[in-house]
């Protein structure tokens, strides 16, 4: 179970990595006769068995989203060229092996660079929530006292409250439209924001008892100043348990972008991400005729699946609760 | 298939009465006052509660009769005098008279109302003067002549004065019927009265039996028993009730996206759809081209110039616009008047062919070419032609059109960044002339253009390359200035349709905002709807509510 | 007991006076105000009018304390987006939200408490089962159910794909509007119920299954109790503890979800007023609904603080915090 958590886990790392060199087309690149286009289906039989080719599609009529496949001129698929695993050429394709969004992109190259842009800015928020949430409830372990019952206190406000609703709140009060690298920031700096009391909890409930252990006094005795005992002797004791808690947040991260960015206050829908690209399913009456705009929703899936895979391993089941 | 109006068998059978239906409105009234909003949800209550003097008849154009019966205009086309229609009762039974005429110009009139429908009534800014000189007999007096005549009296609901007089002595107007009113209090000589009303959910409207109107065969009018217009917020959330047969009409027009999930239930035998025509609003693409926001901005010397907007009209592949923004379903277009305006569209105003050795050719002549060798022309100062264009955001067609205008305008050396922003955002930056350029599509909001000189004149609030100019800061602005002045004032037709062509080519010659497409407008309804007459102005189907039924 | 109580009350009127005022000051200081959706040529008199009348001329200070006094006599303001007071929208988008969020919850312990009883206590091909659904269904926060759910009603017209009510519910007593509440509430409440069933689940199967290892169960086991009666009469309710400390943190798991449910499938509950709110800047609904938040938060808590209260005898005695 554990091992098949990780495998998936890290192929879509890998996927996400790869993605410059796995997508087909950039993801940018919008075809404007394939606006809506359906999936490229890859042939492989024709007759008998032959290498893997397509059939190009032509547009019969834009507004019906109707495509023919021009079967008289199979076209064969392009390995390892121009820095792409597998292509087409220009006036052969295009090859999009997800179909196409409302302005002609391919999707799957989308999927595959909003995988870096989601997990990324998880990542990214993951860390700062742990810094965050170690120091404070570190502080709060080792200092005791009205510092503790301060700190505790904040702590525990912030974990009660609805996590969706302040993210939605902060994200509000900005600007509605910012440039990609700001909006990165502010995301990453919200979820920190939200995702620290979890941590900060747990820390200073091990942080206060490994506080009355001898180690600690004796460390005192030698003379060792009080931040240097919690940076170097006591908060590593916490780190078996900040690392459960990472693989809780993760998930959580990537859903709150996806959430955020579907509701239209995430990234600016030039930036290919999976919350992005969830916006095009909320047409239901469109994703009927077109279930591969979903595809998105499974690569979420994917991955927090994997990620409460590998946790289950552990023998203990996460209690996922926030978001 | 796509079935176009009129589809139905000429002899149709009888009309059956009774029965309700369902349509969907977006956004909940702001008030049923509609002389103190302008909102779609308040003019569309109006609509089926109010009554006015006269008609147009959203799928002709053509006026007709409404409450007043019949009317004569004096020759200096300044006085109108106007038969009120025998018989005709308020909802709650109180008769109607010349009282309610006076009184409701004299309500939309009155400073304290602060009425946004004023603006449209007033004639070479002066208020319409009336006087009654009996219960039945109006006798309306414009400052100066006005070409639309009576037709401008279709702007104007007739309230009841028996209702609201109170209101209007005590400075109340404004406040008066807002949507907190009891429905009963809400008395109207439209086709349908308010039922009930609750907040987020719905407005229900039952008929009103004291309608005055008659059906074709003697009949009573309206059909229906019963309207519901329940509040649905967002159009994929109205679309997927449509699908599933909880509404029979929807607010707003299909998305060109929507055509095949409608397609597919029409074939299914669930849903209709109708094609209402070409709209009246194209899709507009202007500079800020005011020169007191701009004078500082270097690239303002070569903006100004109408070459670099041809240049630009040049370079658009009209086609490639349709095709990509609409998905095929609109016309191109040359200026603001589109196809959809039947009355005054005019063939022959000046079009600017897709030529991209043309329109370099224009931009070199006015001293911008690519001089270090980046790809984006500059001026020999080498400041570069490269321009933040904002948009609304959220909407398909706006990102499909900004992101053909980048492409194309990229083949001429024009860099173009595409923002988009909210409503609101858009606005502010709008007014404040804070932006360099924009798409969007204003609305259009009367089809004679002598009701739309707030965009038309230099002056005007709704002129949006360069709003509310003291003195026209251009010469052929002052020119449109003028003429449009005359054609307002003018009776002749045939000298107004002149005038106003004369407009239309030195817009098109100047290119202040430019256009590129219309689209062309498909609509869906329920299977059981009948005697549907589809307008391309909104409400689409229920501005002829009271000829509307249903099969079982 | 009653000292905590105290505590937590307290605790209770900080939250709401905290995040509401948070949010009223955070509207106000935001760029951009709701005068915008007057339009774009909307004259300027009206627009002053419009920001007058909502407090939008003073300063976010003074505002702030005019909000509070009348707050104080609950008068919340107007909601300048739908033209009504906002104490009337709220109460109903928070009646409508805790419909969900109670069903929901009721779902989700009805499914979650049993299955993870069978779960904790056996093994075999049907615990397994159970095991690999909770697991799909805690992968599947409710962004993705009701995605999934929206789209297989829109394709097989089986439930309602949306809404709250149909229209034909309008003119019908009360038990006619439940029938008809009752068929569009399965899909919003389901979305929002099965990640939470998952994780009641797996909390129930954890905790009886070191609920069997006590002395004691070993010892009823000894003396021949039957298995069943075990796990149901002396196993699970020494693992009750667990599950209703569980209850009080849902509540913030439940409007976060509801959020996500409400706005997919378009019920009317308090997150897309929130949303709706937000986007426009309408200040005092956007106040108004973080003031009703916090109180559905802090009722949730105290609910979920007497349940565990009620299981575990220790709670009682514990000083507050």
């Amino acid at each position: 179970m554990r091992r098949a958590g990780l495998a998936l886990v890290t192929l879509v790392v890998v996927v996400a990595l790869g993605a410059p060199w796995l997508a087909p087309n950039p993801p940018d690149r919008s075809f404007a006769q394939s606006l809506y286009a359906p999936p490229t289906i890859v042939h492989v039989f024709d007759g008998g068995p032959r290498a893997p080719f397509i059939y190009q599609q032509r547009l019969v009529s834009r507004l019906e989203r109707r495509f023919e496949a021009d079967v008289s001129r199979p076209v064969a698929l392009r390995w390892f060229t121009g820095g792409r695993l597998v292509s087409v050429a220009d006036d052969e394709g295009p090859l999009l092996l997800l179909g196409a969004d409302a302005l002609g992109r391919d999707i799957f190259a989308r999927l595959l660079y909003g995988a870096r842009a989601s997990l990324t800015l998880a990542v990214v928020a993951t860390f700062a929530a742990i810094a965050i949430g170690a120091l404070i409830g570190g502080i709060a372990g080792y200092a005791g006292g009205l510092i503790d019952e301060t700190l505790s206190r904040l702590t525990e406000f912030v974990l009660v409250l609805p996590t969706m609703y302040v993210a939605l709140a902060l994200r509000a009060a900005l600007p509605l439209v910012l440039p990609p690298g700001t909006v990165f920031v502010m995301l990453a700096a919200i979820f920190a924001l939200l995702g620290w009391p979890i941590v900060a909890r747990g820390v200073r409930a091990i942080v206060a008892s490994e506080r009355e252990r001898d180690y600690v006094a004796a460390g005192h005795a030698l003379g060792a100043g009080p931040w240097r005992m919690l940076v170097r002797h006591l908060l590593p004791s916490t780190i078996g348990y900040v690392a459960v808690q990472a693989t809780l947040l993760l998930p959580a991260f990537i859903l709150a972008e996806a959430t955020l960015s579907y509701v239209g206050l995430g990234f600016p829908d030039t930036v290919p991400t999976w919350g992005t690209m969830l916006q095009d399913a909320a047409n239901v009456s469109l994703i009927g005729n077109a279930p591969w705009m979903l595809a998105p929703a499974a690569a979420i899936f994917i991955v927090v699946l994997g990620v409460n895979l590998a946790v289950q391993g552990r023998g203990r089941a996460p209690v996922q609760l926030e978001l | 298939m796509l079935r176009l109006w009129p589809a139905e068998a000429p002899t149709s059978p009888p009309v059956r009465r009774g029965g309700q239906i369902v349509a969907s409105i977006r956004a909940e009234p702001r008030s049923f006052n509609r002389f103190v909003s302008r909102d779609q949800s308040t003019e569309l209550l109006t609509m089926l509660t109010q009554g006015r003097l006269v008609r147009i008849n959203r799928a002709t154009f053509e006026l007709e009769p409404w409450l007043a019966e019949s009317w004569e205009s004096s020759a200096d086309g300044r006085t109108h005098t106007l038969h009120l229609r025998p018989g005709v009762t308020w909802s709650d039974g109180a008769p109607f008279t010349s009282a309610d005429v006076l009184f409701s110009l004299q309500a939309v009139f009155d400073p304290k109302t602060q009425s946004v429908v004023a603006d449209t009534l007033r004639i070479g800014g002066q208020p319409i003067t009336a006087k009654a000189p009996d219960a039945q007999t109006v006798v309306l007096t414009y400052a100066v002549p006005s070409g639309p005549g009576v037709r401008l009296l279709d702007n104007l609901p007739i309230l009841p004065k028996h209702k609201l007089e109170g209101a209007l002595a005590a400075g109340a107007f404004a406040s008066a019927w807002n949507n907190t009113t009891p429905p009963s209090e809400i008395v109207g000589t439209g086709p349908f009265v308010l039922r009930e009303y609750q907040a987020g959910q719905r407005v229900v409207l039952d008929r009103n039996p004291r309608y005055w109107r008659r059906a074709p065969d003697g009949g009573v009018l309206p059909y229906l028993d019963r309207i519901v217009l329940a509040i649905v917020p967002e159009q994929n959330a109205e679309l997927l009730r449509l699908q599933a047969g909880e509404l029979d009409l929807t607010s707003s027009e299909l998305r060109p996206e929507d055509y095949v999930p409608v397609r597919d239930a029409e074939e299914q035998g669930r849903l209709r759809m109708i094609e209402l025509g070409v709209g009246t609003d194209a899709d507009a693409f202007w500079f800020c081209l005011k020169p007191e926001a701009k004078a500082r901005d270097p690239r303002f010397a070569f903006v100004q110039r109408p070459e670099f907007r041809q240049a630009i009209s040049h370079a658009i592949d009209r086609e490639a616009f349709v095709n990509t923004a609409y998905l095929g379903a609109a016309v191109p277009v040359w200026g603001p008047v589109t196809p959809g305006n039947v009355q005054w569209f005019w063939s022959d105003v000046p079009r600017y062919l897709h030529d991209d050795t043309k329109a370099r050719a224009m931009l070199y002549d006015i001293g911008l070419e690519d001089r270090n060798q980046n790809g984006i022309l500059d001026n020999p100062s080498l400041v570069e032609a490269r321009f933040t264009v904002l948009t609304q955001r959220g909407i398909s067609w706006y990102e499909r059109g900004t992101a053909v205008l980048r492409e194309e305008l990229a083949k001429i050396g024009i860099a173009v960044d595409i923002v988009p922003l909210e409503f609101g955002a858009l606005i502010q930056r709008l007014l404040a002339c804070d932006y360099d350029a924009m798409y969007y599509r204003p609305v259009v909001t009367d089809l004679d253009p002598a009701g739309n000189l707030d965009f038309w004149l230099s002056s005007g609030s709704a002129h949006f390359w360069n709003i509310g100019q003291r003195t026209p800061a251009t010469d052929w602005e002052r020119r449109i200035d003028t003429l449009m002045l005359e054609m307002a004032a003018s009776l002749d037709p045939e000298r107004r349709r002149q005038q106003f062509n004369l407009v239309q080519q030195i817009f098109a010659e100047n290119l202040p905002v430019l256009y590129f497409a219309a689209p062309r407008l498909y609509y869906a309804h329920s299977t059981r709807l009948r005697g549907v007459v589809p307008s391309v102005q909104r409400p689409p189907v229920l501005w002829n509510a009271d000829s509307l039924s249903v099969t079982n | 007991m009653t000292a905590y109580f105290a505590r937590r009350l307290l605790f209770a009127l900080v939250l709401v006076l905290v995040v509401s005022s948070a949010a009223l000051l955070l509207t106000r200081l935001a760029p951009g105000d709701v005068t915008a959706q007057l339009g774009p040529f909307a004259a300027p008199e009206e627009v002053a009018s419009a920001r007058a009348r909502l407090d939008l001329d003073r300063s976010p200070l003074a505002q702030w304390v005019l909000w509070l006094a009348r707050a104080g006599r609950f008068d919340f303001g107007d909601s300048f987006l739908y033209n009504r007071p906002v104490r009337e929208l709220v109460a109903r988008a928070a009646g409508n939200t805790a419909i969900l969020a109670v069903v929901a919850l009721a779902a989700a312990t009805a499914l979650g408490i049993p299955l993870g009883i069978v779960s904790g206590s056996r093994s075999g091909p049907a615990a397994s089962l159970i095991r690999a659904a909770s697991l799909v269904c805690v992968s599947m926060p409710p962004l993705l159910t009701s995605l999934l759910f929206v789209f297989v009603a829109a394709t097989t017209r089986w439930l309602p794909a949306g809404g709250m009510t149909s229209v034909e519910a309008l003119d019908g007593r009360w038990s006619t509007w439940l029938a008809d509440v009752a068929l569009h509430l399965p899909l919003p409440a389901l979305a929002l119920a099965l990640p939470i069933a998952a994780t009641f689940e797996r909390l129930q199967a954890q905790s009886i299954a070191e609920a069997l290892q006590q002395p004691f169960v070993t010892a009823a086991a000894a003396r021949g109790v039957p298995p069943r009666e075990i796990v149901v009469r002396h196993a699970w309710s020494v693992s009750l503890g667990p599950i209703c400390g569980v209850y009080g943190i849902a509540i913030g798991t439940l409007l976060s979800g509801s959020f996500v449910v409400e706005f997919v499938a378009a019920w009317p509950g308090l997150g897309r007023l929130t949303y709706e709110a937000l986007r426009a800047r309408d200040i005092y609904l956007v106040a108004g609904c973080a003031a009703t938040g916090g109180l559905m938060l802090a009722v949730g808590m105290m609910i979920g603080d007497l349940l565990l209260a009620a299981a575990d005898p220790r709670v009682r005695e514990r000083p507050a915090g």
